[in-house]
């Protein structure tokens, strides 16, 4: 697994390398969201009467200060890397969809049934159905409201939202009725079976091999986008739908190949926290995953290399806003506000961008 | 049989009127050409004020006003970074929900040492706008018992808004600057202006609605306490296209919806399952519509 963890890594510094060709305005345009938000979050701090100084080496340190402490950070950057791709894919090619967190949370449900209801004897084939299950089930459920935009020219912003709590709806009647754990209490499957766990990389800590099937998707994304004539092509839709269609492109069926490529990501990514990190589904399976991971996708601007930064970052956050509200009276929902602050940040920003783009129909 | 009935009736209207107030916000600033899909945030930041202001003063009106003025406050600041900054209006709102709801969160620790739910003493609960005694007319007696000064606002709110929005200057100014802005700009209206103002009536609206849910029965603050209610109305003016009436007639559904929920769970319905309702609702209902507007260009 370490060898895999190896060659993620490698891959991943390579698309570093090919990214380098971002100029240097590029970056500093980049980090402005975050230091807006670091210092929105600081005077928030300063107000309620801390040192921003010390509270932000404290997270600082909390979030990478030792191996263990890193591994904890990745761990929380796993979701993110999944579904900041799954927005991503979407963004760039001009299609507002918000229904990633609805995707890995119906997908997630998907993969955790399967650990646990199919036999423990088929080894490690329980992991591969259950993430090709989950990726089938997140690409139909993304699917609907894709075929929607492209066929009926159904605003997707409205479905993939109302989707999301359709999502929440549907899974928590199914965990709490036919798929209720007779032992575990409310609200909560049966835990899989071991064999269907996703190895830990770095036991004791949570980090598993989800975060390398994360990495993985990245990659892939990041070659799709830069070296395919699809994601040249889905680029374009995203650009100019006018343009797209009249060097024959066919936007409806790269608005609904996004969207089911989307459904697939957030399955995956669905499939790697449940069988990866919690075991089994219970209500509250995303922490807002998907919402978290349009914030890294917006700060990312739909970059690769952006993408892991960025769900690194986060990833930070949130394990160090757990240990700071520990160990200080620093309250966690310091890191909503650090997160609500660089999404409306990153498109004040992108602001004449995103605005041409939403005028493609 | 008829106590039931009675009973779900006053319920339903106690439970409509946030999604309505809400929802009234919503489809005024739809009009005004912006989708604001942070109502929440300004629900969550209403009823949040309502009771730190109804406990401070121990009046509702202050309570409510002060709720309604935080809830413009943070519309107009939200429609600065669209119409100013150009911000995506979708991504602005859903960041703006994170932030307030962290905002929120980080208030209620460390000024008043809560966390999850906020109790103070003294805080006042809406008045009934009728007398008691109504209670015994059989049927909306009830009903009509427990009408509060907000829900008559809502539904006289209902009641002005097809006018206000089809007959009067700035209900037409303000859609035209919603459905053309480059129209109304050449007619020489502050086109930008009007949808700051629509946003922050959609604001103060969604401020009423917070304080209503706050201090219409509980007279404390939840952090689940919109449980999604903004994107209900949201649901509910995309469902009705944006016609007031229609709207409010939906919100009611939903109200009635939320109010029967309890009592279909015992018929064997599950919660969650009725909960989801509205939602797909607007799925269906927007499928149906686009299939009408495609079968209708092909007649022509």
């Amino acid at each position: 697994m370490t060898a895999a963890a190896g060659t993620g890594q490698a891959m991943g510094r390579e698309r570093t390398g090919a990214g380098v060709a971002v100029r240097a305005g590029e970056i500093v345009r980049l980090l402005i969201p975050v230091l807006i938000a670091f210092a929105v979050g600081a005077l928030v701090l300063l107000l309620i009467g801390e040192n921003p100084v010390d509270i932000y080496t404290l997270m600082a340190t909390e979030a990478f200060g030792t191996a263990r402490r890193t591994a904890a950070t990745l761990s929380a950057a796993t979701p993110l890397l999944f579904t900041a791709v799954a927005t991503a894919i979407c963004f760039r090619t001009g299609v507002f969809n918000v229904g990633v967190d609805g995707a890995f949370v119906v997908a997630g449900l998907a993969a955790a049934t399967i650990g646990f209801a199919l036999p423990a004897g088929l080894g490690l084939w329980l992991i591969a159905i259950a993430l090709v299950a989950s990726a089938a089930v997140g690409a139909l459920w993304l699917y609907v409201p894709g075929y929607l935009l492209a066929r009926l020219e159904i605003d997707e912003v409205v479905t993939t939202l109302m989707l999301n709590f359709i999502a929440l709806g549907l899974t928590g009647f199914l965990v709490n009725t036919v798929l209720l754990s007779e032992t575990s209490g409310n609200n909560t499957t049966d835990s899989i079976h071991q064999a269907a766990e996703l190895v830990r990389l770095m036991p004791p800590s949570t980090l598993h091999a989800g975060f390398i099937i994360g990495l993985l998707c990245v990659v892939a994304y990041g070659i799709w986008a830069r070296l395919t004539p699809a994601g040249m092509e889905a680029k374009l839709v995203g650009l100019n739908p006018r343009f797209a269609r009249s060097v024959g492109i066919s936007v409806p069926a790269t608005i609904v190949t996004v969207m089911v490529i989307s459904g697939v990501v957030a399955g995956l990514g669905g499939a790697s926290h449940a069988l990866g990190q919690v075991h089994r589904f219970s209500d509250g399976f995303s922490a807002g995953y998907g919402f978290t991971g349009m914030a890294v996708a917006l700060l990312a601007r739909n970059s690769a290399v952006g993408i892991i930064l960025g769900a690194v970052l986060f990833g930070a956050l949130a394990s160090a806003g757990t240990t700071v509200q520990l160990f200080s009276d620093i309250p966690l929902d310091i890191v909503n506000v650090i997160e609500g602050t660089v999404m409306i940040f990153a498109v004040v920003e992108l602001g004449r961008l995103t605005w041409r783009r939403r005028r493609r129909r | 049989m008829i106590a039931l009935v009675e009973q779900v009736l006053a319920s339903s209207i106690v439970l409509t009127t946030p999604i309505l107030l809400a929802a009234i916000g919503g489809l005024v600033n739809r009009q005004g050409g912006v989708v604001n899909i942070a109502l929440e945030a300004k629900m969550i930041a209403g009823a949040f004020v309502a009771v730190i202001a109804g406990a401070a003063t121990g009046s509702w009106l202050a309570a409510v006003l002060a709720a309604a003025f935080a809830g413009a406050a943070i519309g107009w600041l939200f429609s600065l970074t669209i119409t100013r900054a150009r911000a995506n209006m979708i991504i602005a709102g859903l960041g703006l929900n994170v932030l307030i709801a962290g905002l929120v969160g980080l208030t209620m620790s460390v000024a008043f040492d809560a966390s999850g739910t906020l109790r103070l003493d003294g805080v006042p609960l809406l008045p009934k706008v009728l007398p008691e005694a109504l209670a015994a007319v059989p049927l909306a007696g009830r009903a009509l018992a427990t009408l509060d000064p907000l829900t008559v606002f809502a539904w006289a709110t209902v009641a002005v808004l097809p006018f206000a929005l089809a007959n009067t200057r700035l209900g037409l100014r303000l859609r035209a600057a919603g459905n053309a802005a480059p129209v109304a700009r050449a007619t020489g209206l502050r086109d930008k202006s009007l949808i700051d103002l629509g946003t922050t009536f959609a604001g103060f609206y969604s401020g009423l609605a917070g304080a209503h849910l706050a201090l219409a029965s509980l007279g404390l603050f939840n952090e689940g306490l919109t449980a999604g209610r903004g994107f209900i109305a949201l649901a509910a003016f995309y469902f009705a296209r944006n016609h007031p009436v229609g709207t409010a007639l939906v919100c009611l559904l939903f109200g009635f919806l939320d109010a029967s929920q309890i009592r279909l769970q015992t018929a064997g319905l599950p919660p969650t399952l009725i909960g989801t309702l509205p939602y797909v609702m607007v799925i269906v209902g927007l499928v149906i519509t686009a299939l009408n507007t495609r079968r209708r260009r092909q007649a022509t």
